[in-house]
This record gives C-alpha cells, structure tokens and sequence, in this order.
C-alpha cells in the first residue's frame, strides 16, 4: 500500500482551513471543488457546500502554494482533489491517492491544461498501477473500456474470490472530451449548446443549469413562462430517464416483455416532444435569458395529456414489476450501499435517497418555478437495487403531476429576456438532474465566458458503486450497475 | 401479473412504423435546408456568423462565393433557420444519412441562387432495392469513443417495438468479433484512441464502419478540445456518415440501409 499512496501519512504543510457544518450538526455535504484563475492570473480554490437550506456556501482559498487535503475528514473530496491536481497541478498535501485520474497513460506528467499551453500535447507512455488484492485463490477481471453493449466506455478491475467480489476499482474518464476548458472564450449564449452535449441523456437539465449560472451571474430574471416551460422540460426529461432505467433494470434480468414495454412508453414520449418542440431531447431549446422560441400553449396542453397516458401505463406496469416473485429474488438485498457510505462520499440524487439521505434541490434550494409547487421526496433506507428501483417509479409519478400542474397553470408572456454582462461576474447554479444534483459555476469577462465548471451528479456518485457492489457476485454487477445508471460522459466531461 | 402485461400489449395496435415512412424521415433532428432562391451574400453572410460548429461557410468556386453547408459538422440547433429570413428551413427530408463523406458536404452559388451539383451527385432512389437487402443479415457492433450518450440513447431506441430494426435483419452484437459493421459515436478522445484502434482491428474484414453523429463526422461541437483526437476518421477509416446532433433512429436506419447497400453495390 505504502509505495502506492507515497503521500498518506505525511505531515500538512498546507494551510488547514474549519470546514463548515451544517445547520442541523456534523459536517456539511461538499458539493464540489475546483479551480479557477483571478483576473490577474492568479489561481484559487473554490471549495462549495451544503449548509442547510436555502443556500450554498462558497469558500475561496488562494492557491499560491501547497493545499492541504480535506480528503481524510471528508472522504467525498477525493476525486474532486485528484481533478484539480490534474486540472491545474496544484500540489496537494496529505492526499492519499494523487494517481492522475483524467488523463491516462498517453498523457505525460506536468502537463495541466487549464494553466499551460495545450495544442501539441505530447504522446507518451506512461504506468498507471491498479490497487492489487493480494491472497490464495484471489483473481482479477478487466472489464473494459470496450463494453458489450450499447453503452460508454469506462474500466472496471473486479478482484474476485470465485464469484464473489471483494473489491471494484473503477478507472474511467476514457470520454474526457476537455469540456470544461471548451468553454472558455464562448459566448454567453453558445456556452448553452456545449452543456447539452455534456451528458446527452440529461441535456435539459445540463442547459438549464448552465442557462442559471449565467443569469446568476449577469442579475437577471427569466420570465415566469419560461421557468415554468423549463420546470416541465425538467420534469419531462426526469419522466423518460427513469421509464428507461427501469425498462434496463427488467433487461438486465431478462424480463423481455416489461422491458420492451418500457422502450415503448419511452418513445412514445420522446415522440410527443418531437410534436412539442421540434426535437426529442429539447436540444436548443434553453439559453440564458429564458428559451430560444416560445411554445405553442396548445402543444404544451398534448405533451401534458401524453404523459398523463404513460404515466398511468407506467404505473401499472411498475406494479406488475416490483409484483414479480423472480424480479424480488434478483433486486431485493442486492448491491446495497448503506447510508454511512452514502453520506462519506456525498453521494446524491436517487442513489442517496434510496439509502436514507433525504436531499432534493427543487426542494431544499428551490429554483426557476419550483418554488410555486410542493415538491414530494420519497426516501428509504434499504439501498438495494430495489430501494432505487422503488425510488424512481415514486419519482416518475411526481414528474408526471408537476408536468400537469405546470402545463394547467402555464402563465402567459414573453419567454426570454435579453442577457447584457458588464464586467467581470460569477455565477453558480444547482439543479436535480435525474441523477441528482448538478452545478454549474461560471466566470464571465466581457460578454465571454472564461471559466464554466460543472459538477455532475456521476462524478460524485461513481465512487460509491465500488462500495454497493463489494460481497456480491460478479454476475449481479450489470444490474448494481444499471440500478445507479451513472453517466460516463458528464462524468468525464 | 406477467399475464396483464402481455394481455395489455395484445390488446394495442402495434407501433411499428413502416419501412417507407422511416427512410429519409428527419423529424426531430432539425437539420436545416437552404432554399437557394432566397439566398443573397447578406443573408449567406449572416449565417456562417451564427453557426457554432463552422458547419456553414463561404467558399470560392470558379471565381464566385458559394456557401458551403457541411452536414457532418451540423448540431441541428435552428440558429441559421432563425437567422436566414426564409432562406434556410428545417428539413422534411433528409438524405445524407450513410453516404459518402463529399456527399454529407452541400453548396450553393451565391449570386446564381442555385445549388452547385457538381460537387454532389444526386441520390440514388434507395427505395426500390430496400426488400432485397431485407433478405440479408448484418451484424452491428456499437462503439462509443467518447460520445456524450445522446447517439447511444437514439442507437438504443432503434431496438424498440416503433423500429425494431431486427426486422430487417440487423443484429447488435456484443464482440466486434462478431461484427460485420462498426457503428462509431462521438469524437476520438485521446484516452480512447488505442481502444478504439484494437475493436477496428478485432473485426473480420470486409469491416463497414458507420461515423455516427455531429461529433462522429466531424468532432462535432468538440472539435479543437486538447482532450480528442479529432473524428472517427482521424482514427481508423470510415466508410459511410450519418450526420445529427444526435441523429433520429429513422435517420439512423436510413444510414445504416444506405451504407450496406452501398457496399453491396460495390
């Protein structure tokens, strides 16, 4: 272990800084860590938490020499250090683990983008060490980039006692597309289409969090029709997200015919958006200020009535699921995380709320027009494959209702107010994705945005899996997997 | 209980949407269509100043301006239909799905007000020879080098009981060894590369590869990132391209029907 992790142990020589605590006691949640350069070139360290409701709070340390890691009180740090070590090099002190975690072994040491110049990186080979699981009759299984289906790449190193997982390594930022960096130098309004494309599956959530960000920044009100038309984009993409996972979890165990019913249920509503708004995903649709175009009330008015259909369809179908004595065996007491682990790795959205934590951001930091609704938050405490099934079939409901509730009260007026920056602002924003809290931060100079970071709700989830699927067997993995459905891209990024 | 399900399912007329009303069909995909007769140098002006991805341009050609419109580098967003006064559309129909890559490329002169056929041949009619490459089987492996998930959720639906795409005997299969098609998504990042240099290699020849996407084709709204290496076809060479910002599953099935039979006519 030593010779791996040479930093652990060591004396701090970084500034120690209090971490926050929450207002109800203990520590608060760290939402995310990153960096950023000041206008003078100068480098820091933003460091976000939860402290309660209603806000966030934002600690900003220079970053002029070594950072001392939080990582040991606050497990959840980690990878969020290992970025910013990659990222911008910062050293970092007392960090267990400083192993490169985006780049991979083509990639040589010392090299950073945000801070150094990038256009002819250098092709390199370099080591990359797995943690070895040492014992008798202890075996390693590589699974991946390349996976066998239609699905992202990423590694996965089972150590494995016959069919028995002892540990899961995951390596992954094989999609690292260098986003965060794209977006420096474009504008306000461009700055939109690159969210989309962060996660592909949840491009409304991605562009509505952008889009906040930028108004938070430049002060700005998006009118009362446009949140309401992106709380229904919001509700619908969160609708299609969990009629998909479910339809992949009945896949994973071959239950065909619920699956091809969930497929069904899903295109019908993707088809119903074509109908609304011209494109499946509701791609450039949002930008900052409000929406592209305004909709069609009447089309809103047959989106509504669309997903009242599946949203009846889908319960039924959910109850003959969970109904079903051979989807019990397989989803009950499989790939449980525990609400322990949970809270150490920050993990949110419906993974967290299946094992205990009770945390939604349209409830606990309202934005756009949630604050008009009472928002449900179903939560349990099981955290097995079937807590997160569970979860999202309560969820699907409540999208379906606030889709509903949105397009009967839909307000009348314009949908977009022109966004005008002067100076040098920031601005941050936090929206529940279907898979939990995203947040966006950004810097904009000049009409440009010159720093955008985005925290995805994958990135913080993923290092929770490896701790949901340890003591199971290898041949449940794809169904732990698919119950967290994390990205790969918006992990990455 | 698994009984009410399938009694349900029997008792709905099925989905299925017709082979004919699939090809060329691009709802949803918003891809645009210049309306050459609207045109001025204005108006051309003005949209290569919109397009994020450069997918529109301006290009001489025999001494005169001509705009260019790249499908492959296209991402669908409408700025140009906004932008044009009439002289760009969203498309009814599409054919550039699974063709050549000088064939996904458009161009029209400026002050001719007319498309420069030139450089495009015009399609084929795909339909008439549809029945008889049902009759084959096509093994397809799926490949993601960096996509960000969209082209999956589009490749995915293709497997639905709306396009059931085994009904024309197409097959996704899990190994490329298996694989008679590599359909390729999304930009080449430099931590995939070598991956996806080896699954090329893994698949028997003749190997039909398929850039799928804006990102696919072209790099897409990623193109210039430091973390890719460029398109598909900087990595390993492409044969057909189906252009989207994520390409619809008509669009996807039009490309994948185009780009075999392409190679059966070879």
């Amino acid at each position: 272990m030593s010779s791996l992790f040479p930093n652990s142990g060591r004396a701090s020589p970084g500034t120690a800084f209090t971490l926050p605590q929450s207002k109800a006691g203990g520590a608060a949640r760290l939402v995310t860590i990153f960096g950023s350069l000041d206008s003078h070139g100068a480098s820091r360290v933003h460091y976000v938490f939860d402290v309660g409701k209603p806000a966030y709070s934002e600690i900003v340390r220079p970053a002029n020499g070594p950072l001392r890691s939080i990582a040991h009180e606050l497990p959840s740090a980690a990878w969020h250090e290992r970025e910013l070590h990659d990222q911008y090099g910062f050293e970092i002190v007392g960090q267990p683990d400083l192993r490169p975690l985006i780049f991979h072994d083509n990639w040589p040491d010392g090299v950073h983008p945000m801070i150094d110049r990038v256009d002819d990186v250098p092709w390199i080979k370099r080591e990359y060490h797995f943690l070895q699981v040492q014992g008798e009759g202890i075996a390693e299984v590589a699974v991946g980039p390349v996976h066998a289906g239609i699905i992202e790449p990423g590694h996965f190193r089972f150590s494995v006692v016959g069919d028995t997982i002892l540990h899961l390594e995951l390596r992954h930022f094989y999609t690292h597309k260098g986003t965060e960096k794209l977006f420096e130098g474009k504008s306000a309004e461009d700055g939109a289409m690159l969210a989309e494309s962060v996660s592909g599956d949840n491009c409304i959530a991605h562009a509505v969090c952008y889009s906040q960000a930028i108004e938070d920044a430049c002060r700005i009100e998006v009118p009362p029709r446009a949140s309401a038309i992106r709380l229904i984009g919001l509700e619908f993409e969160r609708l299609v997200c969990h009629v998909s996972d479910i339809g992949g979890l009945c896949t994973d165990v071959g239950f065909s015919v619920a699956a091809a019913y969930a497929t069904r249920l899903k295109e019908s509503l993707l088809q119903a958006s074509t109908q609304c708004c011209g494109t499946r995903y509701w791609r450039g649709v949002v930008v900052p200020g409000g929406l592209r175009f305004d909709f069609d009330s009447a089309r809103v008015a047959e989106l509504a009535q669309v997903v009242v259909r599946a949203s009846r369809d889908f319960s039924k179908i959910a109850r003959t699921i969970l109904e079903t004595p051979s989807i019990q065996n397989r989803f009950e007491t499989a790939g449980v995380l525990s609400r322990e682990a949970a809270r150490d790795l920050a993990v949110v959205g419906p993974i967290a709320r299946a094992s205990g934590m009770d945390l939604d951001v349209r409830r606990d930091h309202p934005y756009g027009g949630y604050g008009n609704y009472r928002i449900e938050v179903p939560v349990t405490h099981y955290g097995d494959v079937m807590a997160r099934a569970r979860i999202r079939i309560a969820e699907a409901a409540v999208s379906a209702q606030l889709i509903q509730e949105a397009a009967r009260d839909l307000p009348d007026g314009s949908a977009f107010t022109p966004v005008a920056s002067q100076g040098d602002v920031q601005g941050f924003s936090s929206v529940e994705s279907p898979r939990g809290e995203l947040c966006y931060w950004v810097e904009v100079r000049g009409g440009h945005v010159t720093r955008c970071h985005i925290k995805s709700p994958s990135f913080q989830n993923w290092p929770a899996m490896p701790l949901a699927v340890a003591g199971n067997i290898i041949a449940d993995f794809p169904l732990i997997n698919k119950s967290f459905n994390l990205s790969y891209s918006g992990c990455d990024r | 209980m698994i009984g009410d399900v399938i009694e349900q399912s029997l008792r709905q007329r099925s989905p299925l949407i017709p082979v004919e009303a699939l090809l060329g069909n691009c709802d949803g995909s918003r891809m645009p269509e210049i309306l050459a007769d609207r045109l001025t140098r204005d108006i051309a002006q003005k949209l290569i100043e919109v397009c994020p991805t450069s997918a529109l341009g301006i290009e001489e050609r025999e001494g005169r301006p001509c705009l260019r419109l790249s499908y492959g580098q296209c991402i669908g967003c409408g700025k140009c239909v906004e932008a044009s006064q009439g002289a760009a559309v969203v498309a009814k129909q599409f054919n550039r799905c699974g063709v050549a890559k000088e064939r996904t490329m458009l161009l029209w002169d400026i002050d001719g007000r007319v498309e420069v056929r030139a450089l495009v041949p015009s399609p084929e009619e795909a339909r008439g020879q549809i029945h008889s490459l049902l009759q084959r089987a096509l093994n397809v492996r799926q490949l993601d080098p960096g996509s960000c998930n969209g082209c999956e959720a589009e490749i995915t639906a293709l497997t639905n009981p709306y396009y059931d795409l085994e009904r024309f005997g197409i097959h996704f299969v899990a190994s490329p060894k298996h694989a008679d098609m590599l359909l390729v998504t999304g930009p080449v990042t430099r931590n995939m590369a070598d991956a996806v240099k080896a699954t090329y290699e893994a698949v028997p020849a003749p190997k039909l590869v398929v850039a799928v996407g804006a990102c696919g084709c072209s790099g897409g709204i990623f193109a210039g990132s430091h973390a890719i290496v460029g398109a598909v076809d900087a990595v390993i060479p492409v044969d057909a391209y189906i252009p989207g910002c994520p390409p619809t599953p008509a669009m996807l099935i039009t490309g994948i029907i185009e780009a075999l039979r392409r190679c059966i006519a070879k």
